[in-house]
């Protein structure tokens, strides 16, 4: 695999998905249960979440891992929990528009222990989505 | 030469699994970007084989599945996922997927997939 050509592949895709998750979270603060930006932020996560993974990115798939579950149980309560979650789902975005540039000037992966992805993965994990108390929580794989 | 349509909204995807498929002899007839485009291309294209992701915008690609099976319910459709959608995989094979591939792609186990699907059509 010529990983020159992936990693220039994957910073092109993951800053097109970024901008839109960014224009989608602006919509989801305007509107808590616009159910097209849940949507597509759950989709631009997942997305990043495959390139990285391919390129064993950890840190960026283990952030948009998380991101992506969270998105699912917001898709599955029909809404964002709270203030504080919108505050969360921007720190995730922050967190991997951070670790993208690192990889964009470095040629390289992003550290395993990016303050900003520790950081989010645990606050992530401290707040729980007003669904996720209706729903099962489902086990979040650690890569 | 078996032809495979290869469906994923991401490039990069799509540039791996061609790279891999490419490297066995396969060739590429067409490359889809959503489910909608997938539809129309398989009927277009009438592929041997297609690669489907199951997470797409505008048609999922389970939806897509079940367009293209319901024009040819002989189609040989492989889902590519991820881990953790083990309910959507389940899902798309109810629909009429043949087999699945799991993201980050493997190529021994991407081909070995295919060639199971193509040979047990044949």
């Amino acid at each position: 695999m010529d990983l020159d050509k992936y990693r220039i592949l994957f910073v092109e895709e993951a800053t097109e998905h970024l901008s839109e998750m960014s224009s989608a979270l602006l919509d989801l603060e305007k509107d808590s249960s616009n159910s097209e930006a849940i949507d597509r932020i759950f989709r631009m996560a997942h997305g990043i979440k495959g390139m990285a993974a391919s390129l064993e990115y950890g840190s960026i798939s283990e952030v948009s891992h998380h991101l992506e579950d969270r998105m699912s149980l917001i898709r599955d309560g029909g809404k964002l929990g709270s203030g504080e979650e919108v505050a969360l789902l921007f720190r995730g975005l922050e967190a991997l528009e951070a670790m993208v540039a690192i990889v964009r000037e470095s040629g390289g992966p992003p550290p395993p222990d990016f303050p900003a992805a520790i950081a989010f993965v645990a606050a992530s994990q401290a707040l729980p989505s007003s669904a996720s108390s209706q729903a099962p929580k489902k086990k979040v794989l650690i890569r | 030469m078996t032809r495979i349509l290869v469906a994923d909204d991401a490039s990069f995807m799509r540039q791996m699994i061609r790279e891999i498929v490419e490297d066995e002899g396969y060739e590429v007839c067409g490359e889809a970007s959503d489910g909608i485009e997938a539809v129309e291309l398989f009927k277009e294209l009438q592929p041997d084989i297609c690669t489907m992701d199951i997470v797409m915008p505008r048609r999922s690609g389970i939806d897509a599945v079940r367009a293209v099976v319901e024009l040819d319910p002989s189609a040989r459709i492989v889902m590519c996922s991820a881990l953790g959608q083990e309910t959507l995989v389940a899902e798309a094979m109810q629909a009429g997927a043949k087999d699945f591939i799991v993201k980050p792609f493997k190529p021994d186990s991407v081909l070995a997939t295919l060639q199971r699907v193509l040979d047990k059509e044949d």
